[in-house]
């Protein structure tokens, strides 16, 4: 037996893809014999298959994994395939995000999540990487499900930090940092009007830094770059685009709070990833980041963008709350250990 | 490695919104920072997350929108076959694009007529809501026996004004000097009385218009309005002495530390504050007279009341009691144990009836 594992587009330093290369790590480690496949390799990723191969090599007892993040006719087309087939649901974010500014974006979005419900049947079982998009599986009309988190792999951040990044940010009063796509679920205008409040009330050298890709979502960038402009605060958010690991986690080194005003996500990789690197965390509670950050970092309740200024400000400028947050931000990650979340994989996957 | 310290994330938060409160009081977070925070994003139509701040109005608006596409394309050359093929294609699916936008046009109708409809989706909610702030207000009317005609309650059992008095007399040096110093609750008049004698400036706030007019008639300012009101409203630090007479125990604790915070910010630094309040530690005014006026809410134990002073900032606050009851027992006892109980009786029952505590303004 083989395990197959797909989705349309496998790129570096993107989080779902590199699930799939630690999933991958595992299985084979686990002695399968596994490949990953994509339509869309991006560069600088190594050892992905065409997924064109998939229909020659997959055979009936082998394991298909098909993990889904949007909608493409190709996993119409994967679902008629002979084999045993799980699904990995990362989400969808809902086209009403992207209505009156990305058509594009709501269209797929839109047929990502009709196409979700029409292969339900195909699949022996559904898993969702949080509570949030598990239960998205089961009003989807999937019988069998499971949460299993994202597998983490930690190794990639085994380098050194990017000196010149940690130089530039290292030692200010102020560096409030949040990591993923520049997209309008994920409220990075809301970032820039908070980052107003904090610059007028708290301290006037504060920073925003933004690390995330902004291809993706260009005219949401220009806005969020004329608003930046329009409220004054140009010089003061930095639009670090997609960086490499040992930038990022100079990132989190050299910041003083991590900061989500995020109404979306279906997982929220980085939030563990600032906690782990002992950076404390303010994050809205909205969709699964409250089953993310658990009791690991400040969750508000509120979305008031005073407040969450307010409580990024305490928690980076007193000693004793900031320790104890990054004390119980490592204990969080500790419950996504890599080693627990692949045995729970592998019982779930029944390898 | 033992278990973090979990994090007490309630008190985290109420510090938080007292620091935004002291911002708002102190106008660092005015209403511009406001203002900011509600920019739009700039550069096309409002977003959806925009929209949902106030979805009522928002979707008044979408349901009114046409929908707009531009068929022609901007590329050299192959543009104008582009939009050539573009116009084909609008054409021939235009009796399904028809289609769905007459359901979407029912969708549209559906829901305004829902969201006119709101008497189907909460029956009788407007008459339920009335009832209840009828009952509510009727509520707090009885508490404190409101329409009780207020003439011959004074008449009866309102305070002889020889007695206010003098009781007031005792207080007036402390304002020697000032320029302008605010009478809570100025009723007729009489403490004001005594500060012009002195020549020392001073205005009263009333809520009873008959009191306004008592006063207005001996030459003296008063202002109809109620005494949060204008402590909210006042300059700051345009008030150079507080003094208030029997308003305390009529207002709940919050009110009263209300009062307190505005009085502090609206006296300069410096300025005597007084409060003159009945005195519960004699048990037969905390036991009896103090229910004499169902206006009374609680009473105010003096350490409670020098609490709330200090705890709002005001220095070197001190309580002073005086006006002992009459009646006492005899303290004409043999020396010893009898009378040093006779004493202590006297103290607990018959002690004084009222109480001031006194502060300055930081």
């Amino acid at each position: 037996m083989r395990v197959h594992q797909f989705h349309p587009t496998l790129a570096p330093g993107d989080a779902m893809s590199n699930h799939v290369f630690a999933l991958r790590k595992k299985i084979r480690h686990w002695g399968y014999d596994s490949f990953a496949y994509a339509i869309d390799a991006k560069p600088g990723v190594a050892d992905v298959r065409s997924y064109r191969r998939l229909f020659r090599e997959v055979k009936p007892d082998d394991l298909l994994i098909v993990h889904f993040s949007m909608g493409s006719e190709v996993v119409d087309q994967l679902a008629k395939i002979p084999a045993r087939r799980v699904l990995v649901y990362h989400n969808i974010t809902p086209p009403e995000f992207f209505s009156g500014i990305n058509p594009h974006a709501a269209a797929f979005a839109r047929l990502g999540l009709r196409q979700l419900s029409r292969i339900a049947p195909a699949f022996e079982l559904a898993i969702g990487v949080s509570e949030f998009n598990r239960r998205a599986l089961v009003e989807a009309g999937y019988e069998e499900t499971a949460r299993v988190p994202i597998l983490l792999d930690w190794e990639h951040f085994a380098v050194p930090p990017n000196d010149a990044v940690l130089a530039r940010w290292n030692g200010l009063r102020t560096v409030l940092l949040f990591v993923g796509r520049i997209s309008p679920n994920k409220r990075q205008d809301d970032l820039v009007r908070m980052l107003a409040y904090y610059r007028r009330c708290i301290d006037p050298e504060a920073q925003l830094v933004l690390v995330g890709a902004y291809r993706d979502q260009p005219q949401f960038h220009a806005r969020v770059v004329a608003l930046v402009e329009r409220l004054g605060l140009g010089g003061a958010v930095h639009f670090a685009g997609s960086v490499d690991d040992a930038s990022l986690l100079a990132y989190y080194r050299g910041a003083t709070a991590f900061v989500s005003l995020s109404e979306h996500e279906g997982f929220g990789v980085p939030l563990l990833e600032a906690m782990r690197f002992r950076l404390p965390v303010v994050a809205y509670d909205a969709a699964a980041i409250g089953e993310t950050v658990g009791n690991g970092g400040v969750l508000l309740r509120e979305r008031d963008l005073a407040e969450t200024a307010e409580t990024a400000a305490m928690v980076g400028e007193r000693t004793e709350l900031r320790e104890a947050l990054v004390a119980a931000g490592e204990k969080r990650v500790e419950a996504f250990d890599p080693e627990k979340v692949a045995e729970r994989t592998r019982q779930v996957l029944g390898l | 490695m033992g278990e973090p310290k979990p994090v007490d994330l309630d008190a985290l938060m109420a510090e938080v919104r007292e620091r935004i409160r002291t911002k708002r009081e102190k106008g660092i977070y005015g209403p511009d920072v406001d203002a900011l925070m509600r920019v739009p994003l700039p550069g096309g139509r409002r977003i959806f997350s925009d929209d949902l701040q106030d979805p009522l109005a928002s979707l008044a608006e979408v349901l009114d929108e046409e929908v707009e596409y531009d068929p022609r394309s901007r590329k050299p050359v192959v543009g104008p076959l582009i939009t050539y093929a573009r116009k084909v294609v609008i054409s021939l699916v235009r009796w399904w694009m028809g289609a769905i936008l007459e359901r979407q046009e029912r969708i549209n109708r559906l829901l305004a007529a829902v969201y006119d409809y709101e008497g189907q989706m909460a029956p009788r909610f407007g008459s339920r809501l009335e009832r209840l702030e009828r009952e509510w207000k009727e509520w707090r009317e009885h508490e404190v026996a409101a329409n009780m005609h207020s003439v011959y309650f004074q008449a009866r059992f309102g305070g002889d004004e020889p007695v206010i008095r003098r009781q007031s007399e005792q207080f007036v040096d402390l304002y020697k000097g000032r320029k302008r110093v605010l009478d809570l609750g100025s009723g007729r008049g009489i403490f004001l009385q005594l500060l012009k004698d002195r020549g020392i400036g001073g205005y009263g706030v009333d809520l009873d218009p008959k009191m306004i007019a008592q006063c207005r008639e001996k030459g003296l300012e008063a202002h109809e309005v109620d005494a949060r009101t204008h402590l909210r409203e006042v300059e700051p630090g345009s008030v150079d002495g507080l003094y208030a007479r029997h308003i305390a125990e009529h207002v709940l604790p919050g009110d009263l530390l209300e009062i307190l915070v505005s009085a502090r910010r609206a006296l300069a630094p410096g300025a005597p504050i007084v409060f003159i309040t009945p005195n519960p530690k004699t048990l037969t005014v905390g036991a009896h007279t103090f229910w004499m006026d169902p206006q009374h809410l609680r009473p105010i134990p003096p350490d409670l009341f020098r609490f709330y002073l200090e705890v709002v900032g005001f220095t070197d606050v001190e309580v002073r009691s005086f006006e002992p009851t009459e009646t006492r027992l005899n303290e004409d006892v043999p020396a010893g144990a009898i009378r040093e109980n006779v004493k202590l009786l006297n103290e607990t029952l018959f002690g004084d009836r009222d109480y001031a505590v006194i502060g300055y303004a930081p």
